[in-house]
């Protein structure tokens, strides 16, 4: 079992764990803009229900006190690696669709795409923290998506925008987990050990 | 016997059948027939109550005798038969293809019109019916004429369905009717063909979808949609846009709406939503735009003889975006070579590049354009790019002072103007006093620098200077000016 911190580590991390959760936080208020956006530009009900995002791991986890601070942040890593295989995929299509006609849209989609590579990086830093190599992207992520048609790529696209909402907060719960010092040593605790 | 009819299919044979009252039970029967009253009979003996025998040119005689099991004749009756009692009925067309076109919602039904068999030149008549649901209810019935030509000629028609063919299956059969100007007999429509059937998608066990899938359409058109689920399931309500419409339900897994007049979509498409049990959903989106306006005020010039640059008034925005956007194409007669132009759909001032052809001066240009609901071009124009010169404003304008009075002034162009000569003006302007323009033409040179001499300057003076060129001998447009620079005399 790993021992607890030296003290530049745990400052470290939890700066680190800090300013993720800013950036998730920043992501999160962007999603929800973009989801309104979404909805209202490609005319579908807000109340839709759409099937599960294939490739994503679900934000909701059972026994979430349980998972260890190395469990988190590779359950974080997967799915972000995975909304950015998604979110360019449907940066690609909206060009593909609209060309320049809803230019916002794209921006939009663009700007939250940046937030998420940029969190994902910041998810193997804190791996990298634990010299904890984070693993190899090959054969990770979404699969290679059937062809879809127009409308079942805008509700796909409504149901990664919403998993990225619910991921967003479910990241921060994480953080905020991962930042807390252990009781009694003042110092946060490594990785492996942190619930 | 009696009832005595005969028909013939193909005018040189008839098929004559008959009715036998008693209800015993008959051995064979003896047929004798003699053709335009010449000898000798043509006997023979037969189990069937049909018989084929030629038509004759005025009239036959057909004597029939019935016989027992055991060969003892029953009754014996002589008919006489006169071509105008024969019946001509063509034989019963039968489709050789029907091939479904999904895309377009086309049919194309192909079948021989057994023109072989007849002689030149004759009408023949072809109705064609169509048929939908599994109700098998009539949509239409069309007719179709042709001539026969003494061959056996395969025709083609094709129907184009006001839905899309994967909702429901369609079937087509056909018949047909000749006009036997010769043929003194009855004449009548040959039997319906075998009933040939495209199937829909709610035949197919796991077909399943909303039709027509991701389809453009013109403003005002009337569409048909159709959702059509698996076994499991059914529909509780289909809506175009956020408006639902009343389902027409087209067999057990098929309903269908139909939008009428449709107006333009939203860049992202107007949803088609098909809202089945447990919150499922499935959907289309459609496009509804404009076909291209013929392209106005085609003007082209060229900057640098490098490149041609022609632009145009687009007229009406189409309404359509991305891959479905209107696209255009410039395309040069005499040296057949074709450009298509990088034009973005939001952009009102479009513009297009075509490659200056080494030794071509003139050119004539037509403009193509394009999108999913329609085609158009421009008239086409001729020009000649030594008179359309509109070179690029002038840089690293440069000003040298050699003495109190009169300074040397250069400048860059980008461009190759060695075919042409060059009209500059520079524009001379100091504190209160009035601008002055002066003008100065030299040969083009190829991406170089152009000078010119001021004089008559006064000293001690502040300038401000700018310069701008054109064509000398054909003024087609200014360049923009270029920067200012300043000079003061010493």
């Amino acid at each position: 079992m790993a021992g607890a911190d030296s003290p530049s580590a745990a400052l470290r991390r939890r700066d680190l764990c800090t300013r993720g959760i800013r950036l998730v936080g920043k992501m999160r208020s962007d999603v929800i803009d973009l989801l309104d956006t979404y909805v209202e530009r490609q005319g579908l009900d807000a109340s839709a229900s759409v099937a599960a995002v294939e490739g994503v791991p679900p934000a909701a986890v059972e026994r979430w006190d349980e998972q260890t601070g190395t469990q988190r942040l590779l359950e974080n890593l997967a799915a972000y690696r995975a909304f950015r295989v998604l979110l360019a995929q449907m940066l690609e299509e909206q060009r593909e669709q609209l060309g320049e006609a809803d230019a916002a849209l794209g921006r939009a989609l663009a700007s939250v795409l940046l937030q998420v590579s940029a969190f994902a990086y910041h998810l193997e830093e804190l791996l990298q923290l634990e010299s904890r190599s984070p693993p190899s992207e090959e054969g990770d992520g979404p699969p290679p998506q059937p062809h879809l048609s127009l409308f079942e790529q805008k509700l796909r696209g409504l149901g990664v925008l919403r998993e990225l909402a619910q991921w967003a907060v479910r990241s921060a719960r994480d953080l905020r987990q991962l930042a807390k010092p252990s009781p009694g040593t003042g110092s946060a605790p490594g990785l492996a050990e942190s619930p | 016997p009696k009832n005595l009819k005969c028909t013939t299919h193909n005018l040189h044979k008839m098929i004559c059948t008959w009715d036998v009252s008693s209800r015993r039970r008959h051995g064979q029967t003896d047929i004798c027939y003699t053709t335009n009253d010449l000898p000798p009979p043509v006997c023979f003996k037969t189990k069937e109550k049909r018989v084929e025998i030629p038509v004759p040119e005025s009239s036959s005689t057909v004597t029939i005798t019935t016989n027992s099991m055991s060969g003892t004749a029953f009754a014996t009756k002589e008919f006489e038969i006169h071509k105008k009692d024969v019946l001509f009925v063509p034989v019963t067309p039968r489709i050789l293809s029907l091939t479904p076109d999904f895309a377009t919602s086309t049919i194309n039904l192909k079948w021989s019109d057994n023109g072989s068999v007849f002689p030149y030149g004759l009408d023949a008549f072809w109705q064609i019916q169509i048929l939908r649901k599994e109700t098998m209810e009539k949509v239409t019935e069309v007719s179709y004429y042709s001539k026969l030509t003494h061959e056996d000629v395969i025709l083609s028609w094709n129907w184009t369905s006001d839905m899309p063919l994967e909702c429901t299956s369609h079937y087509v059969k056909i018949r047909c009717y000749i006009n036997v100007t010769q043929f003194v007999g009855l004449k009548d429509w040959s039997d319906w063909s075998p009933v040939e059937v495209i199937p829909g998608k709610d035949a197919d066990p796991s077909g399943s979808g909303v039709f027509p899938l991701d389809t453009v359409v013109a403003v005002g058109s009337n569409v048909t949609f159709c959702c059509v689920h698996e076994e499991d399931q059914n529909v509780t309500n289909m809506s175009y846009g956020s408006k639902p419409y009343p389902m027409i339900q087209l067999s057990r897994r098929s309903y269908a709406i139909r939008v009428l007049n449709a107006s333009a979509s939203d860049t992202s498409g107007t949803n088609v939503v098909c809202r089945l049990k447990n919150e499922m959903m499935d959907g289309t989106v459609l496009f509804v735009g404009y076909a291209p306006d013929i392209p106005q005020n085609l003007s082209c010039e060229t900057p640098n003889f490098l490149t041609i640059k022609c632009t145009w008034k687009p007229g009406r925005p189409s309404g359509l975006y991305g891959k479905r956007r209107t696209k255009y194409n410039l395309f040069e007669r005499k040296s057949g070579k074709n450009v298509s132009c990088e034009v973005n759909e939001i952009n009102r001032e479009p513009v297009c590049g075509f490659p200056v052809l080494a030794h071509q001066k003139t050119y004539d240009f037509i403009l193509g354009v394009s999108n999913p609901i329609g085609q158009t071009e421009s008239s086409s124009l001729l020009v000649d790019i030594t008179q359309r010169v509109h070179p690029k404003m002038p840089e690293k304008l440069t000003i040298s002072g050699n003495n109190s009075t009169s300074i040397h002034l250069s400048w860059f162009i980008n461009g190759s103007f060695a075919e042409i000569r060059l009209l500059c003006q520079i524009e001379i302007s100091s504190g209160d006093s009035e601008q002055k323009l002066h003008n100065v033409s030299m040969p083009g040179g190829k991406f170089s620098s152009y000078a010119a001499q001021l004089n008559a300057l006064h000293p001690y003076t502040k300038y401000q200077f700018r310069v701008r060129c054109s064509a000398a001998d054909h003024f087609w447009r200014w360049s923009d000016w270029s920067r200012v620079e300043e000079h003061t005399t010493s």
